[in-house]
């Protein structure tokens, strides 16, 4: 191989499937490693503090896009204080200056600035793809900045971001010179937009493939555009709430009529029912359906229009659908992959319409079903087990039964072997998350099955130590634990403190960790960061202590070769 | 408290207009759904952050979503209307009252006692045997299932989800 040209091993390693693969072969030698990193295109870093932005670009300067993951995965449950970090700017910056053909970047609960992203907007010459998902930080000025600078991009896709409102001109910025949108997804964003601006960036842009409206747009501006957007795939709508006049319907009748292309429909908030039979005719096409923002919609209208909707592969919907809404979906959307049902009524002892037999059902009529979330508030062992015989398929399989720590319905026994029956029977099962009355026992199930487990959530479960210790000894591929309000302490914490660098990061929160089990995980293991949160409470002070030290509200450990950060605020302790 | 063992014990008894039995929960769950329930005693048991933190973190949904939902729900409740006819003994011609517009049994009797300019009773007060005010007339209403009951042995959310019609009766034919 020593004589190899470098261009034929860069031939080869171009074949290479992902990062993993990539981050390998740097491994066999210098050389390897050398060509390897020139020609990286596509960088993709988990946790922003597990490395520094300067040394990303050093070694990758002709990378094109580059992912960045900030605050832990609770931070979407406010778990995490604001101010905590994860800011862009730094990674930002560094790319300017060391890697101007940046193309795209992806960033998720991250903070970012508008002048980040005017920075980002004037520095790189080739920019086309700017994904913000769960961030914050920024303001709609920010998004005139990217609108106005970058002359060739092509998506702009904002998803779940919480994002300063300014007034509706940015949208306006985008220069009439700008042909090339392919996305645009803008359905975070709380104000207004012009109409005009934006019928008129529809008309030209003639590869537009996915837009997402907010919902302020008039449903007569919906309808305009979808007569110019013919091969539009995916769509997220604006305003159907409001009774609308019967003209306003037929339009949009006709305009739905023209989009042969649709396969995938979100938005709907607060739609009103009276809309959706206009919507019928495309239903027969679609794969992927998000009413999660309806909770106008009552379980029939929703059976309704799901009943034509029998190519379906996602669904995301509420409650409201109740289990025989499900029974429905079961029997007319044989092709399901992925199923969400979020709770229309959030307070934990209230009533929920969707309960076992919903899943039961499902899991009998949808064979292929691979992806799972499901909000509910009672469930059965038997039904668990039920479900795992009959979806063997699992790969992501998230219970959340409303009410913490609830039994089995029918027996008041803990959901223990119903779990066990998931993780037994669903051998390629990646992502878990658990709910309702758990003992360690279902933890013993976890590390005995569920090899292939890399990312474990964990609510209001276990008995003690042992239950965590399970988990750590079993299972092998776990990449991110998330821990909240479960009895693991100190014992459980270092029961295994060399595992901690084969994954991501660990969370625990509201459990029984104190700061000294904290500093002696910090003192064996100096590659991991050790942040020990505690935010100023006068009730925390009156917490237990066990064994006369104070515990620890909340840890975030991660592995790093950063060391400590110098950006965490003063209520963030880095051991 | 009541109202949630009562609900526990048979999911039959929870009406069959969710979206108002919804929304009067909205109210009626924030003072009572932590501290009622045995299964809920397992999550007391583990130390747990303060119960206004909970509220925020619990169940596991993005702020998108929670506040979408949150922003709806009081859209919703704002717009409905819970008119039942009101009946008094003797009077052929009722009158139709918007439950959804007073906050509990006493403005209740206040409103009715306006309406039909008489002194009016129910079932608490009515127990009390108060001397002095000798009402001619007490409150029936007729439930779901078309049973007629005194008004106001229930808490005032539950009432509301069960009322169909109102009857003002005369204190002597009881």
């Amino acid at each position: 191989m020593t004589y190899f040209p470098e261009e034929v091993v860069e031939h080869i390693f171009s074949f290479l499937p992902g990062q993993h693969d990539r981050n390998t072969v740097s491994l066999v030698c210098k050389v390897w490693y050398e060509i390897e990193r020139l020609s990286r295109r596509t960088v993709f870093v988990g946790n922003c503090y597990a490395v520094r932005p300067e040394r990303v670009v050093l070694r990758f300067p002709n990378m094109r896009a580059l992912t960045v993951k900030g605050k832990p995965h609770f931070a979407d449950f406010n778990l995490v204080p604001p101010d905590w970090g994860g800011y862009a700017a730094p990674w930002i910056e560094a790319a300017a200056r060391g890697c101007v053909g940046l193309e795209e970047l992806r960033m998720k609960r991250m903070v970012v600035t508008d002048e980040s992203l005017e920075l980002l907007a004037k520095t790189f010459p080739r920019f086309r793809a700017l994904i913000l998902i769960s961030c914050e930080g920024f303001s709609t000025d920010g998004l005139a900045a990217i609108a106005s600078h970058c002359k060739l991009l092509r998506e702009l896709d904002l998803q779940e971001n919480e994002v300063e409102d300014r007034g509706p001109r940015w949208l306006s910025c985008f220069p009439d010179s700008c042909t090339s949108l392919v996305s645009l997804n803008f359905a975070c964003i709380k104000g207004e937009v012009n109409a005009g601006s934006l019928e008129r960036l529809v008309a030209r842009s003639p590869n537009l493939r996915s837009l997402r409206l907010n919902r302020s747009v008039p449903v007569d501006t919906l309808s305009k555009i979808l007569m110019r957007t013919p091969n539009l795939e995916d769509l997220g709508t604006g305003n159907l709430a409001d009774d609308f006049q019967t003209e306003s319907y037929i339009r949009l009748a006709l305009a739905f009529d023209k989009c042969k292309m649709l396969r995938s429909l979100s938005g709907f908030w607060d739609a009103s029912p009276f809309c959706l039979p206009f919507i019928y005719p495309v239903c027969a096409q679609l794969t992927g359906l998000n009413l999660s923002y309806a909770p106008t919609l009552d379980s029939s209208d929703l059976t309704k229009m799901i009943s034509h909707c029998v190519k379906l592969q996602r669904l995301w919907v509420l409650d409201c659908i109740a289990d025989k809404g499900l029974q429905v979906v079961a029997s007319s959307c044989k092709d399901l992959q992925e199923l969400r049902v979020f709770p229309s009524d959030f307070y934990i002892a209230g009533y929920s319409p969707v309960t076992e037999e919903g899943l039961v059902a499902i899991s009998l009529g949808c064979q292929k079903l691979s992806s799972l979330l499901y909000f509910c508030h009672q469930m059965t062992n038997a039904a668990l087990i039920t479900i795992a015989k009959n979806c063997p398929n699992f790969t992501r399989f998230r219970l959340c039964i409303l009410e913490p720590g609830k039994p089995d319905a029918m027996t008041n026994q803990p959901l223990d072997e119903g779990f066990g029956a998931i993780v037994r029977e669903c051998k390629g099962l990646r992502r878990l998350s658990i709910s309702g009355l758990l003992t360690d026992k279902v933890f013993m199930y976890i590390g005995t099955y569920a090899k292939e487990l890399e990312m474990l959530s964990i609510a209001f479960a276990g008995d003690s130590d042992a239950g965590m210790m399970h988990v750590m000894k079993g299972c092998k591929n776990l990449r991110k634990l998330e821990i909240r309000d479960s009895p693991f302490g100190d014992a459980a914490l270092l029961e295994n403190v060399a595992k901690y660098e084969t994954m991501r990061s660990l969370w625990m929160s509201s459990c029984n960790v104190t700061e000294k089990g904290c500093q002696v995980l910090a003192s064996k293991m100096p590659m991991l960061n050790v942040e020990v949160i505690n935010e100023l409470d006068e009730n925390n002070e009156m917490d237990e202590n066990h064994g006369g030290l104070p515990k620890v509200d909340k840890l975030y450990v991660y592995r790093t070769t950063a060391g400590g950060r110098d950006d965490a605020p003063n209520f963030v302790k880095i051991l | 408290m009541l109202v949630m063992a009562e609900c526990k014990a048979s999911a039959a008894c929870w009406p069959t207009r969710p979206d108002l039995s919804t929304d009067l929960r909205l109210g009626l769950s924030l003072s009572t759904s932590l501290s009622s329930s045995s299964s809920l005693q397992a999550a007391e048991s583990i130390p747990s952050m303060p119960r206004n933190q909970v509220l925020l973190s619990w169940p596991p949904i993005k702020p998108f979503l929670r506040s979408a939902l949150a922003a709806s729900a009081s859209r919703r409740r704002r717009q409905q209307t819970l008119f039942v006819k009101v009946y008094m003994e003797g009077l052929p011609i009722g009158r139709k009252l918007d439950l959804l517009l007073l906050d509990g049994y006493d403005s209740l009797l206040v409103k009715l006692c306006n309406m039909f300019k008489t002194p009016i009773t129910y079932a608490d007060v009515y127990q009390q045997q108060v001397p002095g005010v000798k009402a001619a007339h007490f409150l029936t209403y007729e439930d779901q299932d078309g049973d007629w009951m005194m008004v106001g042995d229930v808490p005032w959310n539950l009432f509301l989800t069960s009322v169909k019609k109102i009857r003002i009766t005369r204190t002597d034919k009881c």
